[in-house]
């Protein structure tokens, strides 16, 4: 895959002649748009699992996400194009995810890298893991591997921007749709009922060891 | 003296920029060769280097690993000889489960055969782990070296066998020194049985 540069600009597929070749640029306002638009996706300084430290070594200066006009890791949503949902996605911190979804601004784009945000990974069947951030939130590009190296991402994210290329300006701003959070559901046991289930269980203990002294005197 | 510390740290970041760019006056074609990355990625160079990616790679090490693929030995008219036997030890060890296999059945019998009919391999649960790699007796499973397999649908995500067949050149090319010890490892094993049957032969 060759790295986006400005030549599709120079190519508009419109039949220029040839006195203006040279002296003009001729392009579609989606083309022009969308140009600008790739190459500066920034993404969400938000990391969930060991992904992430891929995700901060491809940021770092070896594979340099500077290059795809990426480097701007923004710590706000409100300020992000695409999120990198690198990690597993627990049961725990789902809600937030879909609220920080629910506040990016439009055009958003999420990418699913590795195993685990795809399709649950070694965890899937477990019991406080989402087999998939795809369960969520609408994903456009899923990244396997476990985790994925620094090119695999880079990869992914040029699968982003060829994505982004072959967009209408129209049908990217239209009204988000609100994702309802999901709520967890109630726990095993309550905190605040811990002394109370203490002093039940020592209770409990204190019969079983006078049953067994009687057992043993008996 | 206070402040040694700092002063030392910059020299360090200094010297490192420093010798980044001047090896670029005395050596060409450092950039975007095959060579460049090499001897960039090789101990006597010195500075700091960015892998422009998708123009250059890393050169990866042998035992580099991610998504697994099946073995096929090449015939001499072109058939496909899948090496897997459908033994089943890969689904077994896999941690995550991931592999499916079902196995051919004669047409005329409909005896089981030593061949996978169907091989999935579900790509959204492999952790690259490499176990199933090691415990396959047949080498007909290996970590593949091929990192660029994003897809924008989770449809493409499990891979059948058409898509993990991969050939035995292949597999030569990406893990030379692992070839060569497997490939040694089998023919003394085959020499051992032939031997063992002469020996038998002799006997009766």
């Amino acid at each position: 895959m060759k790295r986006p540069n400005g030549d599709e600009l120079q190519k508009p597929g419109y039949e220029i002649p040839d006195e203006l070749k040279g002296s003009v640029v001729v392009t579609t306002l989606n083309r022009l748009y969308n140009w600008g638009r790739r190459n500066s996706v920034w993404p969400m300084m938000f990391g969930l699992a060991c992904c992430a430290i891929e995700m901060i070594a491809t940021a770092a200066s070896r594979y340099d996400l500077a290059r795809f006009g990426m480097e701007v890791m923004r710590p706000s949503p409100r300020q992000s194009d695409v999120m990198i949902v690198s990690g597993t996605v627990t049961k725990r911190m789902a809600p937030l995810i879909v609220r920080l979804y629910n506040q990016m601004p439009m055009p958003k784009y999420v990418i699913a890298m590795g195993a685990c945000a795809s399709g649950g990974g070694p965890f899937k069947e477990g019991y406080n893991v989402v087999s998939g951030v795809d369960k969520l939130i609408p994903v456009d590009v899923y990244i396997p591997g476990c985790p994925p190296t620094p090119e695999a991402l880079l990869f992914g994210l040029m699968k982003l921007q060829q994505k982004i290329e072959k967009q209408s300006f129209k049908e990217v701003y239209t009204k988000p749709d609100y994702i309802p959070e999901p709520v967890l559901g109630p726990d095993l046991m309550d905190p605040r009922d811990y002394p109370k289930i203490r002093e039940y269980t020592q209770k409990k203990l204190q019969e079983l060891q006078e049953q067994a002294a009687q057992a043993a005197q008996g | 003296m206070d402040g040694r510390g700092i002063l030392n740290g910059l020299a360090v970041t200094i010297k490192h920029f420093i010798a980044t760019y001047v090896d670029d006056f005395k050596r060409k074609n450092r950039y975007f060769t095959p060579e460049g990355v090499k001897y960039r990625s090789s101990p006597e160079v010195e500075g700091i280097f960015t892998i422009q990616y998708p123009e250059e790679r890393r050169i990866l090490h042998e035992n580099f690993r991610y998504i697994p693929f099946l073995v096929y030995d090449e015939g001499e008219d072109g058939q496909r000889d899948i090496r897997c036997t459908a033994c089943g030890i890969c689904a077994k060890v896999c941690p995550a489960q991931t592999i499916w296999i079902v196995r051919a059945k004669d047409p005329e019998t409909g005896r089981p055969l030593s061949k996978p009919a169907e091989f999935y391999i579900d790509t959204t649960l492999c952790m690259n782990c490499g176990l199933c790699a090691e415990f396959c007796p047949f080498d007909a499973i290996i970590m593949d070296h091929d990192y660029e397999i994003a897809v924008y649908s989770k449809d493409h995500m499990v891979f059948d066998l058409e898509r993990l067949l991969k050939s035995a050149s292949y597999y030569q090319r990406i893990r030379p020194t692992q070839y060569a010890e497997k490939a040694a490892e089998r023919e003394a094993k085959a020499k051992a049985k032939a031997a063992k049957a002469a020996r038998r032969g002799a006997k009766k």
